[in-house]
């Protein structure tokens, strides 16, 4: 049965990708399809290697792709691109030397390819997105609030939202839900109706570059509806992988 | 205590005028704006200044937003080429039209105001750009009224006066994978009733009738009553043409309508 496999967080993080791209060569699935939930590049010496190797897979490798992320984002604000050309939440995060450096790492020509990138994907009954619909920023974990979860997910009338903001693995499910609701208007009396929802899940990605040694992802059924997480160890950090 | 609250009066200020004698009239303790002062309208300097002088807490609205930081919002605001036209006239004639007080004013408006366990926003807690319907799905609705903190939000923006109550709500979250830390837990059953109202236009209502709108709430009892005041429209209308203000705005107020304007998709969000 094929699988989705859907990455996010690797933050020009070469030796990273690298590892997830041989691991999935590993998987006893057939992969159909790979996605990149944005932060593919961040203040990392390698992201121009990085970026020019996703976009030119090796020969029988799949064609990643690819949509915005929180990162992407700071790029479009130092660049003179974006919605915060003080870049003060990058400023924020990391402070002067980690603008210097995601200044250093990406180059203005691979920000100009970063523009045409989509804000995320959408496939049979699936959100594929960095955030959420809301935006880059949104960092949704198994810590938000129930009603803001189901508020991501109808936002976009999908079924199952994964997301990569966070950097964790995580599968939620909301099985069932219900709200009673009465409106009264100027010229109708009140009606009341009672509204359901059932079967949504939120995927947690995981982060492929975050951790040093140690890359997640996650491999998704869109037949079976079947998720699992991969973790890769890598480099001089540890040996081995497998699922967790 | 008795709060009445107004939205939207749209640089009318005969419909302003006119609700504020009907509140004279109904022991009100204390009124709230949520904002959207100027646009669409021909006074939007002596609607402000009546607010200011009243002293009256308000929210900033979108036309408000829109002549503090200029025009930016997507082009999907507009259904049509020809209601991006008009739009845009008005927002250049009031941009020209307020002075610079008036602007600072409008630029030191809070997004949110909260009183107990009231909130008061133009749209939503998210956004003065988005319209919360009285068919918003009832999950975002109560999503809304919950990241406010609050039990009931006033709101804005639709020009179309409700009481919406949100109750016997339950959601379960279950963490699937082993790996998954154990979610928070569901919001149920809600502690409280939770309530939208919202508070419909003072100067530009679409309820299909040219009457000012607002809302009375009664802290104690927690009614909500919705008021509709009639008055002379036609001066407004009568200085909407006068000024050079696109003419479709005095036909539709005349009509209490939002005829050809109307978006196809009210409840997409404005990327800024």
């Amino acid at each position: 049965m094929t699988h989705w496999a859907i990455l996010s967080g690797i933050n020009g993080n070469l030796s990273a990708y690298e590892a997830v791209l041989a691991d999935l060569k590993r998987v006893r699935y057939q992969v159909e399809a790979l996605y990149i939930l944005g932060d593919l590049v961040g203040p990392h010496p390698h992201c121009e290697t990085l970026v020019h190797r996703v976009r030119q897979p090796h020969r029988g490798e799949l064609e990643p792709q690819v949509c915005l992320g929180w990162w992407e984002e700071q790029c479009f604000n130092l660049h003179g691109m974006g919605s915060d050309p003080e870049a003060t939440e990058l400023l924020k995060q990391a402070g002067p030397d980690g603008v210097e450096q995601l200044w250093k790492s990406v180059s203005r020509q691979t920000v100009q390819w970063l523009r045409s990138l989509d804000f995320g994907f959408f496939e049979f009954d699936c959100l594929l997105i960095h955030g959420s619909t809301v935006g880059c920023h949104d960092v949704l974990t198994p810590e938000t609030p129930p009603m803001q979860l189901l508020d991501r997910l109808l936002r976009a009338d999908a079924n199952t939202l994964f997301c990569g903001r966070s950097g964790l693995t995580f599968h939620l499910q909301i099985p069932a839900g219900a709200v009673t609701s009465t409106v009264t208007t100027l010229d109708a009396p009140a009606q009341t109706m009672t509204q359901t929802v059932s079967d949504r899940q939120i995927v947690g990605v995981g982060s492929v570059g975050k951790e040093p040694g140690k890359a997640t992802y996650t491999l998704y059924s869109p037949y079976t509806n079947a998720v699992s997480f991969r973790t890769v160890r890598y480099g001089n950090q540890g040996k081995g992988f497998g699922a967790i | 205590m008795n709060i009445a609250v107004l939205s939207c009066i749209h640089s009318n200020l005969a419909a302003l005028e006119a609700v504020l004698r009907d509140i004279d009239q109904q022991s009100v303790d204390q009124i709230y704006c949520l904002g959207d002062l100027v646009g669409y309208g021909p006074y939007p300097n002596e609607v402000v200044a009546r607010i200011r002088e009243l002293d009256i807490p308000t929210c900033q609205g979108c036309w408000d937003e829109d002549i503090v930081d200029g025009l930016n919002a997507c082009d999907c605001s507009y259904p049509s080429l020809l209601a991006e036209t008009r739009g845009h006239l008005a927002h250049e004639w009031t941009n020209r039209e307020v002075t610079p007080e008036t602007r600072a004013y409008l630029a030191s408006l809070p997004l949110t105001l909260q009183q107990d366990n009231l909130c008061f926003v133009h749209g939503s807690p998210h956004s003065q750009h988005e319209y919360l319907l009285p068919d918003t799905s009832a999950f975002i609705a109560l999503e809304r009224v919950l990241a406010t903190g609050a039990d009931t939000l006033f709101c804005g923006h639709t020009h179309v006066p409700y009481v919406r109550n949100l109750e016997n709500s339950h959601l379960t979250l279950t963490a699937v994978h082993p790996a998954t830390p154990s979610p928070s837990h569901s919001p149920t059953p809600l502690s409280s009733l939770k309530r939208i109202i919202n508070a419909g236009s003072v100067g530009e209502p679409r309820h299909g009738r040219p009457h000012a709108t607002y809302v009375i709430y009664d802290t104690d009892s927690q009614q909500a009553q919705l008021r509709e005041v009639e008055y002379d429209y036609t001066q407004t209308c009568a200085a909407i043409r006068e000024k050079g203000l696109p003419a479709i705005f005095a036909w539709r107020l005349s009509q209490g309508l939002e005829y050809a304007e109307k978006a196809d998709d009210p409840t997409h969000v404005c990327e800024r």
